[in-house]
């Protein structure tokens, strides 16, 4: 109580006015963050369908998850996304980065054409890649069949869906990385470079030992970004497969749409919701930690 | 700047206009406007051909009662009509008429106490008894022993066959047993890859494991197989025999011989662009046939069936029906207008405009109905089909069902990855937990 009484006379004390600038925040966070995530705890101990009354059911529906083969299968699935998602997207957008850092003629013009898919809306994207990827009419199957080339089940095979999709995500959010890995390119000191030089470093090794280093912290950046976006995989999925073939692209976020828009399960979809934010939380903090620790190494 | 005393001058402006926001905004339909009357709202189906039948009806109903005000608003488009009437009941902005009732999702709206009682009104019995035969119309009623639907449409699932396709390949008759279909598809299906296609396919199917795909392809084979079940018997699954696995098994067949493709089709339906033979659809594919591939020379007949299969041929019914909803304030005056809608000579509008069938017992035999079937054959199999159809059991968990199902489908059927029986099984497990997590 002691504390609670120090916060009341420090805010008695300081300039009241302040408090009207900030009310329009604190009532958009109360209603749109604090009320749903409150709801959601709520939500969690009970079974509703949103249409009849809410009826309390303890911890049963952890007890549903423990025993659930398709919550662990999308979660499967979600972290298979991030393996090749997240290192295809710092891959492709530090190469692109570099190239457009590289004072190439039509640099503007790259850059919004790269960075045009990331203001296309999603469903556009994914109709637009359902084309590319049709087995019998697809974009991509013609091209391989002009080549002589047997077509590639690009969404119809279990193995290859899910890296299809990665590639997908990656081609649509490429473009803010990009843009990102500028930044970082562009605030490193020139004279880090002009001294390798002095040095007799070769382009490469001013890559591996100036350049990277020095954009340890935009990856850890990005890699957070891709993975907190990769675990709100759902679009792509939802549009281009419905979760198959064989379940094999049903992402955490599309089993949880399902429980609770399809089927009614509120109850068990926010239980899902706060293991996945358990879940994300986790992975960052290691991710975190080991890039740092390989960095610094 | 003294801010506060700034926001203590507009607060009951601010106050004010919001008031006035709030009126403006909320309009129900049901209740007393003014002095004009009672005024309905009523929600048809969001197609165009529902919305014309509506709007025509609605103004036939304006005209004669001028006491009773009937204002007609498409359901808001969604994913699904469903969805839009759970939101609807949650938010109590139901309309006081739907007429895109699915019976499946009956269990949802009554347990919500969303929906009137109709058999309370007095004439129901009477007024039912002239249009839907008892047999059928018991069906209808939910397990707490009333009815909360008036069966307004039927779209019985049969099988089209485009008749060029079968005469160029080779095909004498229609293929009504699995065996015949599949010895049809032999003759039909030409993979020729040129330029990436093939040619022609025997049929397709929407691969993708989403729930209500299923109401279109194991479905309906599934109560044509064993001669008229549904899925569930007192709650519990009791799909787990042999006609279930039989249908997995000619579906495996039909995507492992190549007969239909493993992929689903954007930008144009491949039965009307004649690039497939046979198409499981309902009676408003004889409309867009009409409109979209006037010259096809196509046949209707029912689902095939196992080849030692005996009997008639039942299949999945896909009704429409009509509901009054609780928020209305006015349920006899929205009765007279649901009754108004499935009058006689308003079923003929609906065959008339829409090309669905009305859920009539006499609509081969009462000649007001004479001159539409002579002008469209077609419909006659609907119409004859139509009393071999069945419904949706009345359970919550439908969707969560058909979802486990059209997994299996999916690993079995498309790809033949597990067996028939294996992948029924594993269906009927997972139905069992689905009934036990939600009970």
């Amino acid at each position: 109580m002691t504390g609670l009484n120090q916060i009341l006379q420090r805010a008695r004390r300081s300039d009241r006015g302040a408090y009207w600038f900030i009310l329009p925040y604190v009532i958009f966070f109360c209603a749109f963050v604090a009320y749903p995530l409150v709801f959601s705890l709520i939500l969690v101990f009970h079974r509703w369908n949103i249409v009849t009354p809410m009826e309390w059911i303890g911890l049963k529906n952890f007890d549903r998850l423990i025993g659930d083969v398709l919550f662990y299968r999308s979660l499967l699935n979600t972290l298979t996304f991030l393996a090749i998602h997240i290192p295809l997207q710092v891959v492709v957008a530090l190469a692109l980065a570099l190239l457009l850092n590289a004072g190439v003629r039509g640099r503007g013009l790259f850059r919004a054409l790269y960075f045009l898919p990331v203001v296309v809306s999603g469903v556009a994207v994914t109709i637009l890649w359902q084309q590319i990827y049709s087995y019998d009419y697809g974009i991509l199957n013609n091209i391989l069949h002009a080549a002589g080339l047997p077509p590639v089940p690009w969404l119809v095979d279990p193995r290859l869906a899910m890296p299809s999709i990665a590639i997908m995500a990656t081609w649509k959010n490429v473009g803010i990385y990009i843009v990102l890995f500028l930044v970082g390119l562009q605030n490193i000191p020139r004279d880090l470079y002009e001294a390798a030089n002095l040095d007799g470093a070769s382009p490469f090794k001013q890559f591996r030992y100036v350049t990277l280093p020095m954009l340890n912290p935009t990856i850890v950046v990005i890699v957070v970004l891709s993975t907190i976006g990769g675990f709100s995989l759902f679009i792509e999925p939802y549009v281009l497969t419905g979760g198959g073939p064989m379940q094999s692209t049903l992402s955490g976020m599309l089993y949880i749409y399902n429980q609770a828009f399809s089927f009614g399960h509120m109850g068990y979809a926010a239980t899902l919701g706060f293991v996945y934010a358990l879940v994300i939380l986790g992975v960052v903090v290691l991710q975190r930690r080991v890039i740092e620790s390989e960095m610094s190494s | 700047m003294d801010v506060s005393a700034s926001f203590r001058r507009v607060l009951p402006v601010a106050l004010c206009a919001g008031a006035l926001l709030a009126g403006c905004s909320e309009q129900r339909g049901s209740g007393p406007r003014g002095s004009s009357g009672v005024v309905l709202t009523y929600w048809p189906a969001p197609n165009p051909q529902e919305i014309l039948l509506a709007d025509s009806l609605v103004r036939v109903w304006n005209r004669l009662h001028p006491e009773i005000r009937v204002e007609m608003q498409p359901i808001p488009v969604s994913i699904s009509t469903e969805e839009v009437l759970l939101a609807a009941i949650a938010g109590k902005t139901t309309p006081d008429v739907c007429s895109n009732i699915w019976p499946g999702a009956l269990h949802d709206y009554t347990q919500a106490g969303g929906l009137v009682r109709l058999d309370a009104f007095p004439d129901f019995d009477s007024v039912m008894s002239l249009r839907t035969p008892r047999e059928l119309l018991e069906r209808f009623r939910v397990a707490d022993g009333h009815f909360y639907e008036v069966p307004w449409k039927t779209n019985p699932l049969m099988m089209f066959y485009n008749r060029r396709l079968f005469r160029e390949a080779g095909v004498e008759g229609v293929p009504s047993t699995y065996g015949g279909y599949l010895a049809a598809g032999e003759k039909v299906v030409t993979h020729r890859y040129e330029g990436g296609t093939a040619d022609v396919w025997m049929g397709d199917r929407d691969v993708r494991p989403i729930w209500w795909q299923r109401l279109f392809d194991f479905y309906p084979f599934y109560i044509a197989a064993s001669g008229g079940r549904t899925l569930l018997t007192a709650g519990r699954p009791s799909f787990g025999d042999s006609s279930a696995a039989g249908v997995f098994a000619f579906f495996r067949e039909c995507y492992g011989r190549k007969y239909f493709p493993r992929t689903y089709f954007q930008g144009g339906d491949p039965f009307l662009l004649e690039k497939k033979a046979t198409h499981f659809s309902g009676p408003w594919e004889v409309a867009a046939i009409r409109k979209f591939a006037p010259q096809m020379d196509f046949g209707v007949a029912p689902v095939p069936v196992p080849d030692d299969h005996r009997g008639p041929v039942f299949t999945y019914g896909d009704y429409k029906d009509i509901s009054i909803f609780s928020t209305t304030t006015h349920p006899m005056e929205a009765w007279e207008f649901v009754k108004f809608l499935v009058s006689a000579e308003h079923d003929l509008l609906l065959l008339r405009i829409c090309d669905q069938i009305p859920v009539r017992g006499d609509l081969l035999e009462n000649p007001l109905f004479a001159g539409y079937f002579r002008e469209n054959p077609a419909m006659t199999e609907f119409a004859r089909q139509a009393v071999y159809t069945r419904g949706m059991d009345d359970a919550p968990d439908l969707k969560e069902i058909f979802d486990a199902i059209a997994q299996e489908y999916e690993s079995c059927a498309v790809y033949g990855r597990v067996g028939p029986s294996e992948a029924i099984r594993e269906a009927v497990g997972r139905t069992n937990l689905i009934v036990e997590w939600n009970r």
